[in-house]
């Protein structure tokens, strides 16, 4: 068994604000193995934007990183000078943002920041053509002579995701960090794009990172999922086990929200009660306890660890598994 | 107008994380006390001369020296001061309310209005103020409404424009459109949905004119295009002191003092106050997701 | 017995800047985002119209309450025709048909209060409400929200707080037709059925008829009573939704339902592959406008646009060789 690519051990990040100290990211392990697909799966205040940028340490200036590591092919990366960090990002760490507007420049040329991402390759200019070339056409752009003249915004949304995903993917990374980047597309691009990632992951045979709050993508593209909740891992595993039978309440209680799994025809739909605590006072014990329906009176002193084993819950609940 | 205490305890709160636009504040704050309480303040009368103690440095009498009559250059000076803050108080806010409705047309009506619109603008801005001023005064003759009008002229275009920006990029927002939807009339939308939102730049703007207003006023009086004497203004008071610099220096240096503090009181704390207002009112409380 | 909204071959017109409006082989000077539509929705009904970004599916909304520049066309609320008012003046049909858009947080002026917010249709009508106060708070509670809220700004709400004073403030004249721009967009799966489950509630205390506007299928499944499948600015189906859901006819219709991703990591993905991108609504492909991405065109397809197959009130589609 190979070493994991990415491994983040006990990660805790807040926030200073008005109200006080924001902790966004409590105590947060997982890891990602070597050529596997991880989903994490997670609502708003989750805390997987804030993650992301831990991970890539591009994190606001009011952030601060209480305790933990993130060990990139074993380095730890909170360790690393801005300089060698710079080095890692777009080389052998890429990431694919959800808005390709935003994540494009909009005055300069498809082929000019294909040629710009390959800055450290010395390649000659013919040959980061070709490359690039290559690349558009792998992840399947009609036609990519004429697209290196065109700018961002001659390009539709999809078109525009897969030239970001060819970016991303031209410096042959270890790591790609995806952060929903098919939640702005129509569910039929969506498909095309999943099934295109999970080829060039195959070929290139990088790890991919791959955040988003859509079920359906997670579980048709990801090998392993982690659940997060409110700035911690509830729940982790192979896709299939987490999605079949799931232990951690909020896991059950989100994917019965689906409505994609509902197989009744419903005109009322479920729903998780409550909200989401406030993570400047972080109530004690377990986090999801207020929402949760099976919450005992240790749930509101003991925080829950993760089990051991593979499929791993955070929860008092011996087994939930229906 | 409910959000105006909230917008001011959150400027003193910014401000007094910004040195700068604090030390802006306080500057402005004390010109303006020292100018409206000019009568109460002013240890002489300014019009009134002596010329036996001409042209004296300053001292205990005169703390900053008389001027070529005799009379007391400190109260000159801050009688002056009134002159430029009914200068800019009143062209300044001409100028913005007639820059706000012009620029509310252009950016919000027909095309065919706003091309004219922004094709008087830009003739207007074309003229050199000075020039202008000059040409407006060789026909009407001297006098500070004369001042007072060609600034409001030549300053409309510049809110006008900035205006009509603010609302072109409104004009297509969400909320806009839905109270379109809604069947709300052309003038509720620019009076209650457009107006409070571009309300912020136009003041940061007005409060960065300041100094060019009352250096305006300055350089026209200076040019004697402005007021009459024996009525005091910073710029006669530069004017009067230029051609006798050789006697003393006091007048000149009373003169440009005031303006240099206005100019950078003004400036300072206009632009603490485009930091404040730019996030503030967008942002939620800053946290991670 | 007239049909609550009746919509009869709508067309939707938008000029392009530049350009005469004849110039001989350049390039066009304006584009139909909607291409002649044709709907009915009664009271109490949920009707979705379903689409990629591009069918115009928002446009047809916006057209419905007066926001897009109409063609050609009639809308009948009622049987009364709705007026095209170009200008500004006060329109009783307005009242009776309220939006609901896509941003949530975006369609509420930043500077009002919700109290304000929900009191703006009130006094855009001249409705004189002798307490607004208590208006709001009333409004506020038909959507589950409490007293505390009359006091925030929008930005100090979340996208589900946002949604729902949305829907507060669509009700506040008590319409008959609520039109909802993707009332799930940006919301979390958790909090979807927290606004779906509003509006059907209030459109059984109420009455009302609701236009779902949205390219989540899913949703569509379990709320809407019929939808139409729009392409290009046109339907290329409409029907009852569980029939459509169970028989598409169409094949594009085929290849949404089928491009759904599965939660379900078992299941077994039979998918109708769609060839390239929508094309541009400048150049519309000739024949039946699906041809260049449907697997199933033949030569016909090329030559003629397909008539209309199926009678109101049926499942309706318009296809040459339809999926059976």
């Amino acid at each position: 068994m190979s070493a994991p690519i990415l491994e983040i051990r006990d990660l805790s990040v807040g926030y200073q604000t008005e109200r006080g100290y924001l902790q966004a990211l409590r105590n947060v392990s997982f890891t990602v193995p070597e050529g596997k697909i991880i989903g994490i799966v997670g609502e708003s205040g989750c805390g997987k934007s804030t993650l992301i940028s831990s991970i890539i340490r591009l994190l606001a200036p009011n952030a601060s990183i209480g305790n933990g590591a993130i060990l990139f092919k074993g380095q730890d990366l909170l360790g690393l000078s801005p300089g060698d960090m710079r080095f890692l990002r777009g080389n052998e760490i890429s990431m694919v943002f959800q808005d390709p507007m935003t994540s494009l420049n909009p005055v300069l040329t498809i082929g000019r920041q294909m040629a710009d991402v390959q800055h450290r390759s010395g390649a000659s200019y013919i040959g980061k053509r070709s490359r690039s070339l290559m690349m558009l056409e792998r992840v399947g752009i009609p036609d990519p002579a004429s697209q290196l003249g065109r700018y961002p915004h001659h390009l539709s949304g999809g078109m525009r995701q897969r030239v970001a995903i060819a970016m991303a993917l031209m410096t042959e990374p270890s790591l790609l960090i995806a952060d929903e980047p098919t939640t702005a597309l129509d569910a039929t691009l969506e498909v095309q794009i999943i099934a295109r990632l999970r080829e060039l992951q195959r070929d290139f045979g990088c790890s991919i990172l791959f955040i988003s709050h859509h079920l359906g993508v997670i579980a048709e593209l990801c090998d392993e999922v982690i659940v997060m909740y409110a700035g911690e891992v509830c729940e982790s595993g192979s896709t299939r086990e987490v999605f079949l039978g799931p232990r951690h309440p909020y896991t059950q209680r989100l994917l019965e929200c689906d409505p994609a799994r509902i197989p009744q025809r419903t005109r009322h739909l479920p729903v998780i009660e409550g909200s989401l605590p406030d993570l400047v006072d972080v109530p004690r014990g377990c986090i999801f306890r207020e929402r949760c329906a099976h919450s005992m009176a240790r749930c509101a002193t003991e925080r829950p660890g993760l089990s051991a084993g593979l499929h791993l819950s955070a929860c008092h609940l011996p087994d939930l598994a229906s | 107008m409910s959000i105006v205490p909230a917008v001011i305890r959150s400027t003193f709160t910014a401000l007094r994380k910004d040195p700068l636009g604090m030390a802006g504040f306080v500057l402005v704050s004390l010109m303006l006390f020292l100018t409206v309480f000019a009568a109460w303040l002013a240890p002489h009368d300014p019009l009134e001369v002596d010329v036996a103690n001409r042209l004296s440095g300053p001292s205990l009498e005169h703390w900053l020296g008389t001027d070529q009559l005799g009379r007391d250059v400190l109260s000159r000076v801050l009688y002056g001061g009134q002159v430029a803050l009914k200068v800019a108080l009143v062209a300044i806010s001409a100028a913005m309310a007639a820059g706000l409705v012009l620029g509310m047309m252009a950016g919000f009506g027909p095309r065919w209005l706003d091309r004219i619109l922004v094709i008087s603008f830009d003739t207007v801005r074309s003229f050199p103020t000075i020039m202008f001023a000059l040409a407006i005064i060789a026909l009407t003759g001297p006098s500070l409404n004369t001042v007072i009008g060609v600034i409001i002229i030549t300053s409309i275009p510049v809110y006008a424009r900035v205006v009509r920006t603010q609302t072109q990029a409104l004009r297509e927002r969400d909320f806009i459109l839905a109270e379109r939807a809604m069947g709300a009339s052309t003038a509720r939308i620019l009076r209650d949905h457009v107006m409070p939102n571009i309300a912020a730049p136009l003041f940061i703007l007005a409060s960065m004119d300041v100094p060019a207003v009352v250096g305006m006023e300055a350089g026209l009086s200076f040019l004697g295009l402005g007021v009459n004497p024996p009525t005091p203004s910073w710029g006669s008071i530069l004017n009067d002191g230029y051609s006798y610099l050789r006697n003393s220096p006091w007048p000149i240096i009373a003169g440009g003092l005031p303006l240099i503090a206005v100019t950078l009181g003004f400036t300072f704390f206009g632009e603490s106050l485009r930091d404040i207002f730019d996030p503030k009112l967008r942002g939620k409380d800053q946290g991670g997701k | 017995m007239s049909a609550l909204l009746a919509v009869r071959d709508l067309k939707v017109r938008y000029p392009l800047p530049g350009g005469f409006p004849f110039r001989a082989g350049g390039k066009p000077s304006w584009v139909d985002v909607v291409h002649g539509v044709s709907l009915d929705i009664e009271r109490g009904e949920t009707v979705a119209i379903v689409g990629e970004s591009g069918s115009g599916k928002t446009t047809l909304a916006m057209a419905l309450c007066g926001l897009a520049p109409v063609l050609g066309g009639e809308v009948r609320l009622d049987g009364r025709v709705l007026e095209r008012d170009r200008n500004h003046r006060l329109n009783p049909d307005r009242k009776r048909v309220a939006l609901m858009f896509q941003d949530p947080v975006g369609s509420l002026s930043p500077r009002m209060t919700v109290r304000r917010l929900l009191a703006e249709p009130m006094r855009i009508h001249g409705v004189d409400s002798r307490d607004p106060g208590r208006e709001a708070s009333r409004l506020l509670s038909l959507v589950g929200l409490g007293e505390e809220f009359s006091n925030r700004y929008p930005h100090q709400l979340s996208g589900g707080q946002a949604r729902r004073v949305g829907v507060a403030r669509a009700l506040a004249l008590s319409p008959d037709l609520l039109i909802a721009d993707e009332p799930t967009a940006g919301l979390d799966v958790s909090i979807q059925g927290e606004v779906l489950n509003l509006l059907s509630r209030l459109q059984q205390d109420m009455g009302l008829g609701i236009l779902i506007i949205t390219h989540n299928l899913n949703v569509v499944r379990h709320v809407a009573d019929r939808m139409a499948i729009m392409y290009l600015g046109r339907f290329v189906e409409q029907g009852d939704s569980q029939q459509v859901f169970s028989r598409p006819r169409h094949p594009y219709t085929a290849a949404l339902l089928s491009a759904n991703p599965s939660p379900d990591p078992d299941a077994q993905l039979d998918r109708v592959q769609l060839v390239g991108e929508i094309p541009s609504l400048l150049h519309r492909p000739p024949g039946c406008e699906f041809h260049t991405r449907c697997p199933r065109a033949r030569e016909r397809c090329t030559a003629s646009f397909p008539g209309l197959t199926g009678a109101a009130g049926e499942q309706a589609f318009n296809c040459h060789f339809p999926m059976d």
